[in-house]
């Protein structure tokens, strides 16, 4: 694998931390971002589960960002590999936080299940192809 | 032999993958517009059949002014309150053709905070009830007492908790499945049980519910096997003045007329590319048979039949056809069941995933047509290499 393309794919998987980061927030917002929020008997709001997930996506958009990274200042095989597991790892929590782990709203016409979760879902598959290829070509 | 048209197929597709890379997105397209079409479609008719299969009814017999309602319970699960005088469900069971007639009422619920669903609350006339009796039959487990209630899968509550409507505790004994309609945004009860609610509702609840006695807001009517439910609801129309009947057709009517918009441009979209795409890969099918003339005429030179060079160039674009195909399908695919509740949302309709048979054939279909485009853009390049002469061509390549 070419240093151009080791770099390019660091690039790309930059540029998915920082759209893991923000669609949560920005591009397909969840509940809270509307104004929806959790109201308990006393009265005080508080986020729903997508508001938990969009915070633990936040981290693992700048988990993907680090990877990426870390492939464009040093792009050894022995990085790459690194790199792909890690990626392949990070992409399948991105999954998991809006399905399993936390989760999002139950009701299916709120914004976050109908945007941000099926968005979410695509990124991770798109981290996790591209964390495959860099194991597949890591020399 | 087998692998080495095989090996041939191989290297030829290796040797351009630019040219064979932009083939397979032509034909990746096609197959997804053309699946996606038929995936919205099947989902949204096995979803209404599925929800008129739960209601058990071949008509829905609902007051005249609220036919538009009546139909949003079933295909959205809009919540709404009407009621016509119950004298014409007497009527309505003397109708030649009725083989069973039972009352419901409809209740909206109140609508609290960001995160309670808009639930539709039916009463049902436990005593001819064919909506969930069936299913509590399948269920021995379950009866539908006092206070009891069985909601749709998209109430959020588990069996055995207690869910609150208009101050009323209700005790949750089971929960239907999945079927992509109106239902699941409803919880069903005894008529008694909603009267009794209604009665408390001036106390308990922040808004006093009514539900005027000897008034019902729907009839279901099951005809006799050999009966039309067309002819059985144009009767009932006729002899119960001021009702409107609602038929599996009319409601399959109202999701293609929810549909339409969306069908059309997919469709359209499809028709475009095909017919684009035809030419286009007919002109990359020959622009590489003139390409490859020499090696084609050493093939034939080595004892290579006409038929299977020809054979070879249309295996190659059937190999080109299958590999986008798979490619559009799975991708057609994975989008619109990951993106299936804002489609539901969105277009207004019901929906669920279609079953695995007919996901196969949908995309067994695509496949075909994919395969059908390139065997007809193989078919003049097929042609111009069979009328050439492998000596001419090789002393020509000399010159």
């Amino acid at each position: 694998m070419t240093c151009k393309l080791t770099s390019g794919i660091g690039a790309f998987l930059i540029l998915l931390g920082i759209l893991v980061m923000l669609t949560p927030w920005i591009i397909f917002p969840v509940c809270e971002v509307e104004g929806m929020y959790l109201k308990t008997v006393s009265g005080v709001q508080m986020p729903m589960k997508c508001g938990w997930t969009a915070r633990a996506e936040t981290g693992m958009g700048a988990l993907i960002i680090v990877g990426g990274g870390l492939l464009i200042a040093r792009g050894t095989p022995e990085t790459r590999q690194a790199v792909g597991v890690f990626s392949i790892a990070t992409g399948i929590l991105v999954i998991l936080f809006p399905t399993v782990l936390i989760g999002m709203c139950a009701l299916a016409d709120h914004p976050c299940r109908q945007l941000t979760l099926p968005a979410l879902e695509i990124l991770g598959i798109i981290v996790i192809v591209a964390g495959g290829y860099l194991i597949w070509k890591r020399e | 032999m087998n692998s080495l048209f095989f090996r041939l197929i191989r290297s030829s597709l290796a040797n351009r993958p630019y040219r064979n890379i932009a083939t397979v997105f032509v034909f990746a397209l096609i197959a997804a517009t053309l699946f996606s079409t038929q995936f919205l479609m099947k989902g949204a008719e096995q979803s209404l059949d599925a929800g008129i299969s739960r209601m058990g009814a071949d008509i829905l017999v609902v007051p005249e002014e609220s036919s538009m309602a009546g139909q949003s319970i079933i295909l959205t699960g809009q919540p709404t309150s009407f009621f016509f005088d119950n004298s014409g469900f007497e009527s309505i069971s003397r109708i030649p053709g009725v083989a069973k007639a039972s009352s419901q009422v409809y209740i909206a619920t109140l609508f609290a905070s960001c995160c309670a669903a808009p639930v539709q609350m039916i009463a049902i006339d436990a005593k001819n009830d064919f909506t969930i009796t069936p299913w509590l039959q399948e269920n021995p487990g379950v009866k539908l007492g006092k206070d009891d209630i069985i909601i749709g899968s998209n109430v959020i509550q588990n069996v055995g908790k207690d869910l609150m409507f208009f101050g009323h505790n209700f005790h949750v004994v089971g929960i239907l499945d999945r079927t992509g309609t109106g239902v699941d945004n409803s919880v069903f009860t005894r008529i008694e049980d909603a009267h009794v609610m209604a009665e408390e509702s001036g106390t308990r609840a922040v808004r006093k519910l009514t539900i005027p006695y000897g008034m019902v807001s729907a009839v279901l009517v099951k005809v006799e096997p050999g009966s039309s439910p067309q002819v059985v609801a144009a009767d009932i129309e006729e002899h119960v003045q001021g009702t409107k009947t609602i038929l599996r057709e009319g409601l399959l009517h109202a999701v293609h007329g929810q549909l339409v918009a969306t069908l059309q441009l997919l469709y359209g979209s499809f028709l475009a590319v095909a017919i684009v795409s035809i030419p286009l890969l007919g002109t990359i099918s020959a622009m590489v048979a003139n390409e490859r003339k020499e090696e084609v005429s050493i093939f034939r030179a080595l004892g290579a039949t006409r038929g299977f060079v020809v054979f070879l160039m249309l295996a190659e674009t059937c190999a080109l056809a299958i590999i986008g195909s798979i490619i559009g399908i799975t991708t057609a695919a994975g989008v619109l069941v990951i993106y299936q509740d804002y489609i539901t949302h969105s277009l207004n309709i019901p929906f669920v995933i279609p079953s695995g048979v007919a996901i196969l054939a949908d995309g067994t279909g695509a496949l075909v047509l994919a395969l059908g485009i390139a065997g007809i853009a193989t078919l003049y390049p097929a042609y111009l290499t069979m009328r050439a002469e492998p000596y001419e061509v090789i002393r020509g390549g000399e010159s």
